[in-house]
């Protein structure tokens, strides 16, 4: 199976883009930058349409608040979870530069909101170890502090304290069994499920830092999940967290083309799950794997300490 | 049916107007009425209808049909509405049926509705717990009915969303963000599922609607909510909402360390109504839980609608009749105090 097997699908995402450069979840509806954050990212991936990512990246600039975040919607401002992914974005334009930095600089003040535990017997987690919220004002959860964690990385910023503290939650969140749920491990003593989403991206945020043996046990739940992960939003997520531990299956394609067919039940997949089973089956070691090529010069870490 | 009301027309049985009660007691015992008689006119009422269902199994279609037609619900009402279901589906996990509502209870309430006329049904949620909504519909089993039966759903966790002012005033929220599909809708009915709750005691159809509120605007889990508080926040969303109607699947319970981590049990049962507080309270009930001891149903009381089991006419079964009372856990403090007397 070749690359020009999932040309429809770029196809499709590049034909709902709105005029003004950005993408919506489906055709017909507004705009929303999390959905154009993973349309650029993945269409880059592809080298497929520059002129149509780099409309996008300018719809994102135009959406950025003057704190460097970039919100669900001005209306609110404290949805502001789809900052990391305007960040990895804007990784391959020299021109959103300065719209970067920003974003950046704005990741690295927000946190959730974070206290130490009140009764570890009820809540089994560390909740004093700082991450990401969804939403401000809120406690830290995995996923979205896997793609600040991600996002930093990407643009050099691997070693920042933040990031190695985001590391840290994460594996205080991992469950003992193996994997991670959106968040908890033990409520009233019971250990909860794992969940595919959570943990391949909890995966992908961890490889090259952390040694294997912390994750063994989650890599062997995902690798026991992947056979019948049919639903873009986890399969990609899958894909992108073993392959950043180099355990991407070689069926990954016909997984993914599995996945796009299943369409036909459904109807077209929401934009962003779409691009990221269509960036998971681009990516040869996960999503860093995706930016290896990037033309632009990867940021001054000292910029953002 | 009954209108819910605002904070300052909510009558709480105060020490005075129980005095008040038993001094007009007497008068109006010698005029043939009597004091329950009184007490009911000044007080919000309801209707619930229970029907015993022992397996999924069932004619649940006919079944919720007889609820609708016991209730009042008529053709000429639902004709030409578009109707939104709300089932839970919270956290499915393959071989974990008990968690949500069952597929073929939300099956049978679309025949239902589709029977009395309904323009459209549409079944839509925002799982609490998953960002892969569409992997939720596939593990609960919901997928294939769905696709089966040409139902369309809309997942509510990524939907635009539309902002109302907050009707309640529990949550110091001024505003309240709902997808914009409860604006293409004419009745929203809640499909909940009868289960206990670590942090509220017992979650049912009013609990429900956190499902309701998009992810994207209030995280995974929607821990806004929990950080304004579970109760303010199932009021004041059910406040804002104003659903229609409600449609607890109680065939299949949850007991102990629910919503997720509990057992299943078995209590063959769906519970309906027109008021959701009502038909809440009647589920404890039936679950041997105190509705009385349950917080958001004691703030609900005569705000938005009747938990006492006096002002609430049952349809159908008795809940005594079909009482199954659910396994609490002892050190769980939203357990401890609520059994029913």
């Amino acid at each position: 199976m070749t690359q020009e097997h999932f040309f429809p699908s770029l196809e499709r995402m590049k034909s709902i883009q709105l005029p003004n450069g950005g993408f919506p979840y489906h055709a017909g509806e507004e705009a929303q930058p999390d959905a154009t954050a993973w349309a650029i990212i993945a269409l880059s991936a592809y080298a497929f349409d520059r002129e149509s990512c780099d409309r996008g990246r300018a719809y994102l600039v135009s959406q950025q608040a003057n704190d460097g975040r970039i919100s669900l919607s001005p209306t609110h401002p404290e949805a502001s979870w789809p900052t990391p992914l305007a960040i990895l974005a804007w990784q391959r334009s020299s021109q959103s530069h300065e719209a970067q930095s920003r974003a950046i600089d704005y990741l690295i003040r927000f946190t959730g909101q974070h206290f130490p535990n009140p009764d570890p017997s009820i809540s089994g987690h560390d909740t004093a170890i700082l991450g990401w919220p969804w939403i401000a004002d809120t406690h830290s959860w995995v996923i979205p502090t896997g793609l600040a964690i991600i996002a930093l990385q990407q643009i050099g910023l691997g070693a920042h304290a933040r990031v190695v503290e985001g590391e840290n939650m994460l594996i205080n969140r991992q469950l003992p069994h193996g994997g991670w749920n959106y968040g908890n491990t033990f409520v009233f003593g019971k250990e909860l499920h794992p969940l595919p989403e959570s943990t391949g991206v909890a995966l992908q945020a961890l490889a090259g830092t952390t040694p294997k043996p912390e994750v063994e046990q989650s890599l062997a739940y995902l690798l026991h999940e992947l056979p019948r992960l049919r639903t873009p939003l986890s399969l990609g997520w899958a894909l992108l967290g073993l392959g950043a531990w180099g355990l991407k299956p070689p069926n990954a394609k016909d997984l993914a083309m599995a996945s796009l067919q299943r369409q036909d039940r459904y109807g077209p997949y929401p934009l962003p799950s779409l691009a990221l089973l269509l960036c998971a089956v681009e990516a040869s070691q996960g999503l860093h794997s995706l930016f290896k090529s990037s033309p632009r010069e990867i940021l001054s870490h000292s910029a953002h300490d | 049916m009954t209108t819910p009301r605002t904070h300052a027309e909510q009558s709480t049985l105060t020490r005075r107007q129980l005095l008040q009660a038993c001094l007009v007691g007497g008068g109006l015992a010698v005029s043939g009425l009597s004091l329950l008689q009184w007490f009911s006119s000044t007080r919000l009422t309801a209707q619930t209808f229970i029907v015993q269902a022992e397996t999924y199994g069932s004619d649940l279609a006919m079944l919720i049909r007889r609820g609708l037609q016991e209730l009042g619900v008529t053709s000429s009402e639902i004709k030409g509405k578009r109707i939104l279901l709300k089932p839970n589906l919270v956290e499915p996990h393959l071989s974990l049926s008990h968690i949500n509502t069952h597929p073929l209870v939300v099956r049978g309430a679309v025949e239902a509705f589709l029977h009395f006329g309904a323009a459209s049904v549409v079944v839509a949620e925002g799982p609490g717990h998953r960002h892969d909504t569409l992997l939720v519909l596939e593990e609960s089993g919901l997928a294939d009915v769905l696709y089966e039966d040409r139902i369309p759903f809309h997942d509510l966790n990524t939907m635009e969303g539309v902002t109302r002012r907050n009707l309640g005033s529990y949550m110091k929220l001024a505003t309240l963000t709902f997808p914009r599909l409860v604006q293409e809708v004419d009745w929203v009915v809640s499909l909940a599922k009868m289960k206990t709750h670590h942090w509220a005691g017992a979650t049912l159809s009013m609990k429900n609607f956190f499902g309701m509120m998009p992810g994207n605007y209030y995280g995974w889990p929607k821990n806004v909510l929990h950080q304004a508080g579970i109760r303010q926040s199932i009021l004041d969303i059910n406040a804002t909402l104003k659903p229609h109607f409600a449609i607890v699947d109680g065939i299949t319970g949850m007991e102990g360390d629910g919503p997720i981590m509990g057992t299943p049990i078995q209590a063959g049962v769906l519970v309906m109504g027109r008021n959701l507080p009502a038909v809440d309270a009647t589920c404890c009930r039936i679950m041997g839980i105190n509705p009385q001891k349950i917080e958001y149903l004691r703030y609900a009381d005569q705000w938005l609608g009747p938990i006492h089991d006096s002002l609430i006419e049952q349809r159908g079964e008795s809940w005594r009749a079909i009482q199954t009372p659910f396994a609490l856990i002892p050190e769980i403090p939203a357990h401890q105090g609520i059994r029913l007397g």
